[in-house]
């Protein structure tokens, strides 16, 4: 999917960053990944972290970092919370997040401590438009 | 951006076939498929790179030999004639302007070529110096192209295209030849650890002719480079080739308050030679009294990408910082050059580096990064 849109694709119903990280509602929880637009910039993803379940984040803090074979990239929280789950299998298949950046690349899953702040964030058609600014 | 970015004879090539990206002043490919892929090619079959960005002086007269002698480290009388050495350029503290290469063409005529991030630096201090010997500094940059041919298959590749065994001449050595009928100096050196050449092809001027002729060359060298496998190259390998072979890179290991034996490049030096260069005394001193850090390789134990200017840590105490690194695409793990404290550590030990504050274990090795039996020019099979 991710080679052949060069970066364009966003999905409706997802809500996005300035640093190119999405966020999902799922339940009380929320998904958090890094975008195409950012997959494409960064290439070849040879490693992600993120920061373990139980830590604390604050919106627009680090919680996490992405290597590629050009750069380090760090991960923005969309949102304040706590980090309750980390995507393990991103270990083992890091490019995971360049194949599907929306998918099973997710990152995160943090447990907002207040959900209002995913309406703060762009939503896909504001990000469209931001990134085509670019 | 005020400035504007230049552009060799190949961009339009580059912007068509590759991501593009500005670096030390030029738009530059940083990659055409994949960086790892090209990596590879260059391992294990041949790679492409365009290198003309950077700068190339043809200097001549009757005072050349001094004239060098005085500006770089290494011996320039030893030089025979289709000959080039790996030598730096010094202020007067002994730290690094430039680290560069001279071949010999002629008897008092000597190719130099400087890091595209050094080229105005190292064109003015040319020419300040110009003024007190019999020689003339042409700047050659603009009208000739320069190419990298490496990997294990080059000198093949560069075989068929010369209609001659190019394996003849010996390493370091620079050949007026053709190639695919095109005149060019053919330089058996690199900057990957493989075998292979840089080549320097004539009357290539920066006008539609010139360019034409220079991505005919290019598209040429692809076409009968294709059964040996050959790649196209951006820099991201180029980078990741030449940290995997341990060799140093303007900027990161080496600058003005570098010098080359803190650097670990002293086969660019010698002090047996006449006249002393400038930053000759402060050299001797410093082999005399020892260097204030060295450098050291480091690959990773604990996960992670050590990255430039990232803490190294010993038993909780730093001793010294990052200056390159990156992923090693055929060890699969993190790799780094560094700077420590004379002294602090030796090959073998394990050290800490600080990623984003985290604390990641690593061992301190040796270079070349890759097993030379395996990889690299020297390589058995």
């Amino acid at each position: 999917m991710s080679k052949g849109t060069k970066g364009t694709k966003v999905v409706d119903g997802l809500y996005y960053t300035k640093e190119h990280e999405w966020a999902k509602a799922q339940g009380d929880l929320v998904i958090v990944g890094i975008t195409d637009y950012a997959q494409h910039a960064l290439h070849e993803i040879t490693f992600v972290e993120i920061m373990e379940p139980g830590t604390a984040v604050n919106a627009g803090e680090e919680c996490g970092l992405v290597e590629s074979m050009k750069a380090s990239s760090d991960v923005f929280s969309p949102v304040s919370g706590q980090i309750v789950e980390v995507n393990t299998a991103l270990e083992d298949a890091p490019e995971t997040v360049n194949e599907d950046p929306y998918g099973k690349g997710w990152m995160c899953k943090i447990k907002p401590s207040n959900p209002k702040d995913l309406k703060k964030l762009m939503d896909s058609k504001a990000y469209t438009a931001f990134i085509a600014s670019k | 951006m005020s400035e504007k970015l230049e552009r060799t004879h190949l961009y339009e090539w580059h912007k068509s076939h590759g991501d593009v990206i500005p670096f030390a002043g030029w738009e530059m490919p940083v990659r055409f498929t994949d960086i790892r892929e090209e990596h590879m090619a260059v391992r294990e079959a041949v790679g492409i790179f365009d290198t003309t960005h950077m700068s190339r002086f043809f200097i001549s007269g009757p005072q050349t030999v001094q004239f060098l002698q005085t500006l770089t480290t290494n011996n320039v009388t030893k030089l025979g004639l289709n000959e080039g050495h790996y030598c730096t350029c010094l202020n007067e503290r002994g730290g690094i302007h430039d680290d560069l290469m001279i071949y010999r063409i002629g008897e008092q005529r000597f190719i130099w070529i400087t890091n595209a991030s050094n080229g105005p630096k190292i064109k003015a201090h040319l020419i300040a110096h110009a003024n007190r010997y019999k020689v003339t500094v042409e700047d050659r940059s603009k009208d000739v192209v320069m190419i990298a041919v490496q990997g294990p298959k080059a000198l093949d590749l560069l075989s068929r295209m010369a209609g001659a065994d190019i394996s003849k001449h010996p390493r370091f050595s620079c050949i007026s030849t053709k190639l695919a009928g095109r005149e060019c100096y053919l330089c058996r050196t690199g900057y990957t650890g493989e075998e292979g050449a840089e080549i320097l092809l004539l009357d290539t001027p920066f006008n539609e002719s010139g360019k034409k002729k220079a991505i005919a060359f290019w598209e040429e060298v692809l076409k009968q480079g294709k059964d040996f496998g050959v790649k196209p190259c951006g820099l991201g390998a180029r980078d990741s080739t030449r940290l995997e072979a341990g060799l140093v890179l303007y900027g990161h290991e080496l600058d003005e308050d570098t010098t080359p034996l803190e650097a670990r490049i002293s086969y660019a030096v010698k002090f047996k030679v006449e006249p002393h260069y400038i930053g000759y005394d402060a050299l001797l001193k410093q082999k005399e009294t020892g260097v204030n850090k060295t450098r050291i390789g480091l690959v990773m134990i604990d996960r992670g990408i050590p990255r430039e200017q990232y803490p190294v840590l010993a038993d909780g105490e730093k001793i010294g910082t990052i200056t390159s690194g990156g992923m090693s695409p055929v060890l699969d793990c993190g790799i780094a050059l560094a700077y420590v404290k004379p002294d602090s550590v030796k090959d073998g030990d394990t050290v800490e580096i600080d990623i984003k504050g985290r604390v990641r274990k690593a061992r301190v090795v040796t270079w070349p990064f890759y097993d030379p039996q395996k990889y690299g020019e020297n390589r058995s099979q």
